[in-house]
């Protein structure tokens, strides 16, 4: 039971992500891409080379109520998360 | 505990913080505690045309759970250390948390190092 | 720590979850930003009208609802002729 290797509990791997680029998908239909640095037990992020994804979605001036969705992309350099906002953290995908 | 320590090293630092009512507020940290309220002077409301609310603000405190995000420059994170602590509270964590449930189970021993 | 401290005495624009702007003399605080603000005034924004100024005279504030308390600088504030503001309101928190 070393607790520095293997997975334990959901934290462990965001744990084994550090340095390598992580999905994030947050409340208010956001989504980041970037390098995770940091993170602590609330799901603060500190996240480099980010990408964000805002999801837009215009309900008005659609007839059939489906409405369109827009999207929005910028790029920062260094971002820190608020935790509260995280939905989900997702590893690297090994392609 | 950790990114209350990060914060404190960004004082007197340029950030961008973006708040959950999508306004985006640019100064110079001058303080932070550990509900990671935080203290900006010099500030600059982006799009200041749509947002004169604040035209007479030059300093502000903002509630710390109102945060969606604080935009660093990167030249002022030492990334490597960042995710050495980081990886140091995890761990500590996994020791207090291990304690805690051999608490539980009657069988708790202070973690080796301890006492 | 403390981060309201400076700003006891001073006229102080507070911000509140549902997007209100209010300003007002802080007479107190505490650790979890509850404030105490006297000579208080909602200011209404719209985009048909001037900000209008209603009077609420002292006002407890709980610390849950504060979004941003920022400090006013009263040559400029009292130099702005609000009348001549036309703004949409602040948003109110959503995430």
């Amino acid at each position: 039971m070393d607790p520095s290797s293997g997975i334990q509990e959901p934290f462990d791997l965001i744990r084994l992500s550090l340095s390598e680029r992580v999905f994030v998908k947050l409340r208010g239909d956001r989504e980041l891409t970037g390098i995770l640095h940091a993170y602590d037990g609330h799901m603060n992020l500190i996240l480099s080379d980010v990408e964000e994804t805002i999801m837009i979605v215009d309900v008005e001036g659609a007839p059939d109520g489906r409405g369109t969705v827009n999207v929005a992309k910028r790029k920062m350099e260094m971002l820190f998360v608020r935790g509260d906002g995280v939905i989900l953290v997702s590893p690297p995908s090994r392609t | 505990m950790l990114i209350f320590s990060v914060f404190k090293t960004l004082t007197d630092q340029q950030v961008t913080v973006e708040l959950k009512n999508d306004l985006s507020i640019t100064g110079i940290l001058k303080s932070v505690d550990q509900f990671l309220n935080i203290r900006l002077d010099n500030i600059k409301v982006s799009d200041e045309a749509r947002h004169p609310h604040m035209m007479a603000v030059k300093n502000c405190f903002i509630r710390g759970s109102v945060v969606r995000y604080v935009q660093i420059s990167a030249e002022n994170v030492d990334t490597q250390l960042l995710e050495d602590a980081t990886r140091r509270e995890a761990l500590n964590q996994n020791v207090y948390l291990d304690a805690e449930y051999k608490l539980e189970s009657r069988e708790w021993r202070l973690p080796s190092g301890i006492g | 720590m403390s981060s309201l401290q400076g700003y006891v005495d001073r006229r102080v624009l507070l911000i509140l979850q549902d997007g209100r702007a209010i300003v007002g003399t802080m007479a107190g605080y505490d650790q979890k930003s509850n404030v105490v603000l006297s000579d208080t005034k909602e200011r209404v924004y719209s985009m048909d009208e001037g900000v209008e100024e209603i009077p609420l005279g002292l006002y407890l504030v709980k610390g849950d609802m504060v979004v941003l308390i920022g400090e006013l600088d009263d040559a400029i504030d009292q130099a702005t002729d609000l009348s001549t503001i036309h703004a949409e309101p602040i948003p109110p928190i959503r995430y």
